[in-house]
């Protein structure tokens, strides 16, 4: 109880250091204009104006895509402030040193103008700017371990636990059979000296021969089944994965994860593969493509520095070189495959043949690829009719039929649709 | 006897595993049953043998060269692809002619009409498009807090002041060049697909 109690103490004390030590600090700092207003409404109403048209680019407190706007009424006047926010440009061109150079500072990256807003919305967002959300350190740091916590831990039972569970059982399994070895030996002994007639004795001294039962014919044809069919079952997949490359993972030039952008970022997959909905092939995006991004995100993580692998899409724009992607996906000549016709028009999911690339950190052939595949699918594939006036025609001849309107009533399992 | 018995189950356990070796998986591709259907002869997009060796068991090409090998030596980096001749102008089934305008010609851009006629279907294929190429950094709504997005930084919040009163033609020219942190998606989306995007943030995002 006492411990418990100083303990809260000292956590108070420090709260309060750490409150007065940041006020002091933040009064030295962000000596905001006296005529910024400190009310209540005015920062909200601010805090309103910030968050539409601000906070994708700019924070209160740090540098993000623009600089941090804290203290901006201290560092330049209320007037200038809202001249530039107002039309950032136009006191750029004027030849103002402050506004140039951080001009020169952030990357030359024009802010949009912002005519449309008002004397009074200017000033409700100084208020926000100068007073409206002042982040406590100490919550901060707090928070900030918080944070950390919950990136880490996963969904589940992590596998460290699993194996000492793992361990654990295997320990008690072990002593169980150490305790069990001792009570037959004691047994045996107890028994022993007990007056036993002839038979029971052999029977209870009687010793285990491995050596007879590994030679017994019951465990040798046991044995040889067993093998036999594992053989058999080994070569017959074997046999049976002849030209079907399910599985194949081959190493790609850049370790890309489809994990991180189609599973955690939630990037659509014709965002990179663009032709996958006009043509034969999804394509391979090229690297302008990447670039859209990389541009600006340069580490995993939000680590410093470049990433060797995005490194690698630098070098390859530089030097106007492809990436040499390795293809996983490949049908024979013998068949024909259009993507546009199953992802357009037969509005197929990309996952329902890919499998689930959104959780593939390598990309594997999900599905083997073969006739008997194809042609299971087109069996049982309801044609997406709705609202494509091309098979209106379709659906009103097959209206007789009990049964949907398939992709194998319309000519799905004829030779010459995919073998010409 | 007993070296022909032996013999045998080294035979048969030898013969499973080299059978169960076809299988693919890994570094893999698992054994071919027709090599020559798999490697094509003619060029294919997305494939590129560069190896001269590469099925030199099986050629009986005139070239000398492995039966698998399929590159174009007449174009840059051996590749298959070809870009179209200098100064010829692609046109696309519609007419469409190319876009002439530089990233920075923004107010000449300001003035092109949307070409695509308004209408429901044009805003469902709109939504798509939209979704597909633009959500991932505006968002879903448009307000600028896709999950990429957010890493990225500086992703225009399409209902803040500073957009909703774009031209059509503005938002067009920005989603073909480019503008402040966002790339270039010319080389991505079609021109007809642009203007229903443009339709579709005019019409349902920023409801103008």
């Amino acid at each position: 109880m006492l411990s418990k109690r100083s303990l809260v103490g000292v956590r108070w004390n420090f709260h309060t250091l750490a409150v007065l030590f940041f006020f002091l600090i933040g009064t030295q700092v962000f000596a905001a204009d006296p005529a910024v207003s400190e009310s209540e409404e005015a920062i909200s109403a601010g805090k309103t104006v910030f968050n539409a048209n601000c906070k994708t680019c700019h924070k209160l407190d740090q540098k993000a895509v623009g600089p941090a706007l804290r203290g901006i009424t201290d560092r330049q006047s209320i007037e200038w402030a809202k001249r530039f926010i107002v039309n950032s440009q136009e006191v750029i061109a004027s030849g103002d040193d402050y506004a140039n150079d951080l001009y020169e500072e952030y990357g030359n990256l024009q802010m949009p103008p912002h005519t449309f807003l008002t004397d009074t919305d200017l000033d409700n967002l100084l208020s926000y700017i100068e007073y409206g959300d002042k982040v406590d350190p100490a919550a901060e740091a707090s928070a900030g371990g918080e944070g950390g916590e919950v990136s880490g831990g996963g969904g589940g039972i992590p596998t460290e636990y699993l194996t000492i569970i793992v361990v654990v059982l295997v320990i008690v399994l072990l002593l169980i059979l150490i305790v069990l070895g001792l009570i037959i030996s004691v047994l045996t002994k107890y028994i022993n000296k007990q007056d036993l007639p002839e038979d029971d004795k052999e029977f209870v001294s009687q010793k285990f021969d491995i050596g007879k039962v590994l030679k017994s014919d019951g465990f040798i044809i046991i044995v040889t089944a067993i093998v036999i069919a594992l053989v058999a079952k080994t070569a017959i997949d074997g046999l049976y994965g002849v030209g079907i490359q399910q599985g194949y993972a081959p190493t790609q030039p850049i370790a890309y994860s489809h994990a991180l952008h189609a599973g955690t970022l939630e990037i659509e997959c014709q965002y990179c593969h663009t032709g996958v909905e006009i043509g034969k092939s999804a394509n391979i995006p090229s690297a302008n493509i990447c670039m859209n991004c990389h541009t600006h995100v340069q580490n995993v993580e939000g680590k410093e520095g470049i990433s060797p692998e995005i490194q690698k899409i630098y070098d390859a724009v530089d030097n106007n070189k492809p990436i040499e992607w390795v293809r996983v996906h490949n049908l024979p000549d013998l068949a024909y495959f259009n993507h546009s016709q199953h992802v357009k028009v037969g509005e197929i999911e990309c996952q329902t043949c890919h499998g689930p690339i959104e959780e593939m950190e390598v990309v594997y052939q999900h599905s083997s690829l073969t006739m008997g595949w194809c042609i299971d699918c087109h069996r049982q594939t309801e044609i997406a009719a709705d609202g494509n006036e091309y098979y209106d025609k379709l659906v009103q001849l097959h209206s007789d039929s009990k049964d949907a309107l398939k992709v194998k009533d319309i000519g799905g399992l004829e030779c010459a649709k995919c073998h010409y | 006897m007993k070296l022909v018995k032996t013999l045998s189950i080294l035979g048969i356990v030898t013969a499973g595993i080299v059978l169960g070796a076809c299988r693919a998986g890994g570094e893999d591709q698992g054994l071919e049953f027709a090599p020559q259907m798999y490697h094509s002869v003619a060029y294919e997009p997305l494939t590129q043998i560069t190896d001269e060796s590469q099925g030199d068991w099986l050629s009986n090409r005139e070239d000398e060269k492995g039966e698998f090998y399929n590159s174009n030596i007449y174009n840059p980096h051996n590749m298959n692809m070809r870009e179209p001749v200098e100064n010829t102008v692609p046109r696309n089934k519609n007419g469409y002619l190319p876009y002439r305008l530089k990233a920075f010609e923004l107010e000449e851009a300001a003035l092109i009409e949307n070409p695509i006629e308004l209408s429901d279907e044009v805003l469902d294929e709109g939504e798509t498009l939209y979704l597909q190429y633009c959500s991932s950094c505006h968002g879903a709504g448009g307000e600028g807090d896709g999950k990429a997005g957010l890493i990225i930084g500086g992703v225009a919040n399409l209902k803040g002041g500073a957009y909703i009163n774009l031209p059509e033609g503005h938002i067009f020219h920005v989603i073909t060049k480019g503008k402040g942190r966002m790339g270039a998606h010319g080389s991505q989306i079609t021109p007809e697909s642009r203007w229903k995007i443009v339709h579709y943030v005019k019409q349902e995002i920023q409801k103008q």
